[in-house]
């Protein structure tokens, strides 16, 4: 994992959380710090989705609740 | 025709003169559902919309394909749909191509972008005589009652 696809991932769900890349720490939860609601997380989905050609299973978005363990997500499918 | 008004009325929750799916001709397994709505001179809007010259309003043909959607929705998620969830629609982005006239028949393809048990997104487009009058991408939410 590169960190380009790190910075790919920051900024694909910065615009679509409309939040600044300087708030989306790896550690900031997405529904309890930045509201994310089920549009939101599905929002997010599709557009990962759709950028690296793969589906997320519906049982793993649960699983995702910050940058970090989306980027890891990444990693795991990547490897 | 594949579902029937009797059909579609126990999955919508819509009614006269808010129903906008007279039937479903097509179910593409879990990623395509096409609809259609007659669109019948009597319809009460136009007396409105506009006097002396009748177009079905953009807004309806939203509301069209928001209940295709649906339709697809409840293929993929059964289970929720018997529980009469509430559908709320998030986010809109649509393009308005060609006029609707009182007797065209629209017909109303959706799409599965990505149906999860508490959102989806969906692609549409409405036709008529083959040519697309409209499209859109919903974003929408489904609330169970518990």
């Amino acid at each position: 994992m590169s960190n380009s696809i790190e910075v790919e991932i920051r900024d694909m769900v910065s615009e679509i959380l409309e939040v600044p890349v300087e708030k989306l720490a790896p550690d900031v939860d997405f529904f309890k710090d930045l509201n994310v609601d089920s549009l939101k997380a599905i929002e997010i989905v599709a557009a990962f989705e759709k950028k690296y050609r793969i589906i997320v299973p519906e049982e793993d978005i649960p699983k995702i609740r910050n940058l970090g363990q989306l980027i890891d997500y990444t990693r795991n499918i990547s490897s | 025709m594949k579902w029937d008004q009797e059909k579609i009325k126990s999955i919508l929750p819509h009614r006269d003169p808010f129903l906008f799916i007279d039937e479903v001709i097509e179910i593409d397994g879990m990623q395509k559902v096409v609809a259609v709505k007659h669109i019948k001179e009597t319809e009460k809007y136009f007396e409105g919309h506009f006097p002396g010259r009748p177009i079905f309003p953009g807004v309806l043909l939203i509301e069209a394909m928001a209940q295709s959607s649906i339709i697809l929705y409840s293929i993929v998620k059964p289970d929720i749909v018997k529980r009469c969830p509430e559908y709320y629609l998030g986010k809109v982005n649509s393009e308005f191509i060609l006029p609707v006239y009182p007797g065209d028949e629209l017909i109303l393809e959706t799409t599965n972008v990505k149906i999860l048990d508490q959102a989806a997104i969906t692609d549409n487009l409405a036709k008529v005589n083959g040519k697309v009058v409209a499209k859109a991408n919903f974003i929408f939410s489904i609330q169970i009652n518990e």
